[in-house]
């Protein structure tokens, strides 16, 4: 600009001239525009700019917890899961350590019937085979009392026929000598 | 005052004591001692004379020796016996002889609680208890 004017001083009746003082500075009205305009920037920064920049800052703040609450979301999740993977693997484990549990319990008690079951016959057995010597034994005894029986009937029918008078007074002698004895 | 039975029994005993001479019971005391008794007529003198019975039936056992035999015997015999029955049990001993044919054999002799068998029967009992027979 002041290039301008040093152009139309130096050359008065130019056509730079004409533009100079067309276009000539203003002094009043540009200080005026320019308070205008200081006003205007004080009023946009304070009132438009300030709250928009404070509401980007508090987003920007939001957003930024949200970032970290996310990435504590994400590990948080991801403890969970792991969490939860080692209770599925206690799970497992323990469910596993259950049915082994069950299974031997199920093989102690079929061990415990079987050895009662064996037991049980073994006992039957013993018990028919003394029922059988005992029955045996009776029967044997039966027979020795109907065998001594018919013995003693038959002798008892052959010595009444056989014993002669002398024989009666033999045993009637033995008699009286074991009360001879006994005095 | 009346009598209790101990002490009628206790009467019963002495007069018994009074009929035994020389461990032998005298018949004639005896029958002194009931026909005392009967005419007394004292309170309990039935008792008196159920204990005296009593005495009187255990001297008589005691004093007596049975003789059974599967067949008579003959006079000799008896008196063989009889001499044996008085060495043992002494002179004053009563004998008494009798028939019982299923002995089958031999003579059995008892003596009040002592008793000697010697009779085929009883050689068969034991014969029979040996084969588990119970005693007839």
């Amino acid at each position: 600009m002041n290039a301008l004017i040093l152009l139309a001083a130096a050359d008065p009746g130019s056509q730079v001239q004409q533009i100079a003082t067309t276009f000539g500075v203003d002094w009043p009205h540009l200080v005026a525009q320019i308070i205008s305009f200081c006003i205007v920037c004080f009023l946009l920064h304070r009132f438009a700019y300030k709250p928009v920049l404070k509401t980007l800052d508090q987003r920007r703040t939001q957003i930024a917890q949200d970032v970290v609450d996310r990435d504590k979301i994400k590990v948080e999740l991801e403890q969970a899961e792991a969490e939860r993977r080692r209770i599925m693997v206690q799970a497992d484990a323990k469910a596993t350590r259950v049915i082994e549990e069950a299974h031997a319990a199920a093989a102690r008690l079929l061990e415990q019937e079987m050895q009662k079951a064996v037991s049980v016959a073994e006992q039957t057995i013993a018990k028919a085979k003394e029922a059988a010597l005992l029955e045996h034994d009776r029967m044997l005894a039966e027979l020795r009392r109907e065998i001594g029986a018919l013995v003693i009937e038959a002798t008892a029918a052959a010595t009444r026929k056989m014993l002669t008078p002398d024989d009666q007074r033999r045993l009637a002698e033995e008699t009286v000598k074991s009360l001879a004895r006994a005095a | 005052m009346p009598a209790t039975v101990s002490q009628l029994k206790r009467t019963a005993k002495m007069l018994f004591r009074w009929s035994v001479v020389n461990e032998t019971l005298d018949e004639g005391r005896a029958r002194v001692v009931v026909q005392q008794v009967l005419q007394s007529k004292r309170r309990g003198y039935f008792t008196v004379l159920s204990e005296f019975q009593r005495l009187v039936k255990l001297q008589e056992a005691r004093q007596t020796a049975k003789i059974d035999s599967a067949v008579p015997l003959q006079s000799d015999l008896q008196a063989q016996i009889r001499e044996s029955v008085e060495r043992v049990y002494g002179q004053t001993m009563n004998t008494k002889f009798g028939e019982l044919p299923e002995l089958i054999g031999g003579i059995r002799i008892q003596v009040s609680n002592d008793v000697y068998d010697g009779s085929v029967k009883s050689r068969l009992a034991a014969l029979a208890a040996k084969f588990g027979i119970p005693s007839a």
